[in-house]
């Protein structure tokens, strides 16, 4: 395919546009959305949005960096769901609870553990028996899902002590402490992607992984650390999913997974790996959220929701094919 | 001259095929050898052996007089032996920047994160660049937007970087145009100019190249050295002639 592009400079103009599309429609989104819909345009309304992407904002810095290292961590919804519903059982004093009344704080250190745990596993296994991602993670996402089921056969638990919601409750310019925590973790992640070795690394194992072998990087090393790291921030995301809840129950990430992958690939990082930003995937975040605002209040069916997002979708994939096949 | 390798009796069989037959040879510091040979002549083989991809069944490698024994290309790498196979050792998602620094990033200690210093791999790269006299439009274009002749320019500023003792160079310009190739041909010969610490092996098919960059010649055929030429003191028509079977050595 071939179309007539003049210059050096329209490309590389053309590739910049394209490579922050998804800040443009987000925009765009929220400029219409917010002349259009009665009640939209509010700082209450946007501080909500800001608030209600913190979970999924979080697993997707978690994919993000699986993603552009090559990789695929499927498990991240079901570590997030575990780490929810085991802090309100360690915590929580209603019927399905433990009964420990463990303090909050240290049931994260111990949500973060596990996660960690789970990270290690997954690349042991991917590295060890060289088993794709792919098939590692979900093997890891249905037993974890499991576990979570187990521990409290099914049922949710309350009543947790008030020291668990203080993320909730701590209020900094009517924002809680939640969606401020998130925009910490990306400016940190960001960081470490774009100014670090490791993040460098992560770039050329996705890049071309038998460069990054023959060049002397530490592959094995590098790909545990980003599975560790993907577990233990899907573990934080979990732990804070049931500070905001007040409670828990064993399917509460149900269905994020899929909410995550639509967001990092709204946010240009390439499935092919090697390719993406945490600007653009805080972008893509950010755009899921206003649009299922956009769609409560104007009290639209849940069911046309998921309509739109996989349209969303399969518009940011043409465009990342666009770039690919235009601009070669 | 003083002799940077030197190969003795090399034998490789694959199954009852001898794809290595006695080879015997050296390298000088600083020299250009052309590496020329029939399809299955053992070209690959032979250089295969010297990137460490495998072992020889018989034969010994000494590089600067010590005996030599690679059992991966990291070690031979680490003996400060490099191979370009066309481009397939690039990150074609990176920009030159981090394609020259892969493994090898500057980075500042700051409180156990390895923090890049962006901008001196960045003029250090402008400087090899400019070096080795390649005008690539931005050394921050990811280099899959590169044409072939500036992507193999960016896999050859390595050894400009990096390299020292030998540089194995398969097959360099086959995937190019005919300015590109130009291009790469002058640039091994600036890389020659430039680094008096590296001597080159180049395999090629295109006997023109290989008279316009080569020093000396060795030509291989069924396995076995069938001639080493100074280039000043042959033709390609006896070059042809070795390689086809047409002159027949005298044993």
């Amino acid at each position: 395919m071939e179309i007539a592009v003049n210059s050096e400079r329209t490309k590389r103009f053309a590739r910049g546009i394209l490579n922050n599309v998804v800040w443009l429609i987000l925009i765009l989104c929220i400029i219409i959305f917010s002349s259009s819909i009665d009640g939209y345009f509010s700082i209450r309304n946007y501080i909500n949005i800001l608030s209600n992407s913190a979970f999924i904002g979080i697993l997707a810095i978690a994919e993000s960096y699986c993603l552009i290292s090559g990789n695929l961590d499927l498990s991240i919804e079901s570590v997030a769901g575990y780490s929810s519903i085991f802090s309100a059982w360690l915590t929580g004093t209603s019927v399905s609870s433990s009964g420990l009344n463990i303090n909050p704080y240290l049931t994260l250190v111990l949500c973060l553990v596990i996660g960690i745990i789970v990270g290690f596993i997954n690349s042991y296994l991917i590295l060890k028996f060289k088993i794709n991602s792919f098939l590692v993670t979900l093997s890891t996402y249905i037993i974890v899902k499991g576990l979570a089921i187990t521990l409290t056969r099914g049922a949710g638990v309350s009543m947790l002590p008030g020291s668990f919601r203080l993320v909730e409750t701590i209020k900094i310019f009517n924002i809680s402490l939640i969606p401020i925590i998130m925009i910490v973790i990306y400016i940190i992640f960001h960081f470490i992607l774009q100014n670090t070795q490791f993040g460098a690394h992560i770039f050329i194992i996705g890049g071309n992984i038998n460069a990054a072998y023959s060049f002397g990087v530490n592959v094995k090393s590098v790909i545990i650390r980003v599975f560790i790291l993907s577990g233990a921030l899907s573990a934080l995301s979990g732990w804070l999913m049931t500070a905001k809840a007040n409670g828990a129950n064993p399917t509460m990430a149900s269905g994020m997974l899929f909410e995550v992958l639509a967001a990092v690939v709204l946010g240009g990082v390439s499935l092919q790996g090697g390719v993406g930003s945490l600007l653009g995937v805080f972008a893509g975040v950010l755009l899921l959220s206003s649009i299922r605002s956009a769609l409560n209040i104007m009290a639209i069916s849940p069911f046309i929701t998921e309509v739109i997002r996989g349209l969303l979708v399969l518009f940011a994939i043409l465009v990342d094919s666009i770039k690919r096949l235009f601009f070669k | 001259m003083e002799v940077l390798i030197r190969v003795e009796g090399l034998f490789k069989n694959f199954g009852s095929v001898r794809a290595l037959n006695n080879v015997s040879f050296e390298i000088f510091q600083n020299e250009v050898v052309g590496l020329v040979g029939d399809n299955g002549a053992g070209k690959s083989t032979l250089i295969k052996i010297l990137s460490g991809n495998f072992p020889p069944d018989k034969g010994d490698i000494y590089l600067n007089g010590l005996k030599v024994n690679f059992k991966s290309p990291i070690n031979a790498k680490k003996m400060g032996i490099e191979t370009v196979y066309q481009d397939l050792s690039l990150c074609s998602n990176l920009d030159t920047v981090s394609n020259l620094f892969i493994g090898r990033e500057i980075t500042k200690n700051f409180t156990g994160f390895k923090i890049l210093q962006k901008r001196k791999m960045e003029s250090r790269t402008a400087e090899i660049m400019k070096k080795i006299g390649i005008n690539i439009p931005s050394l921050k274009e990811r280099v899959e937007f590169l044409s072939g002749g500036e992507r193999q320019a960016v896999a050859l500023g390595r050894f400009v970087a990096w390299g020292q003792n030998l540089a194995l160079l398969d097959e360099p310009t086959a995937a190019l145009g005919i300015r590109e190739t130009r291009k790469v041909l002058e640039l091994i010969l600036q890389i020659k100019k430039e680094k008096k610490d590296l001597s080159i092996i180049i395999v090629s098919h295109n006997l023109q190249h290989v008279f316009e960059i080569a020093d000396r010649i060795i030509v291989l055929r069924h396995g076995s050295i069938v001639g080493i030429r100074d280039k000043s003191s042959t033709t390609p028509e006896e070059i042809v002639g070795l390689i086809t079977g047409a002159i027949s050595i005298k044993k």
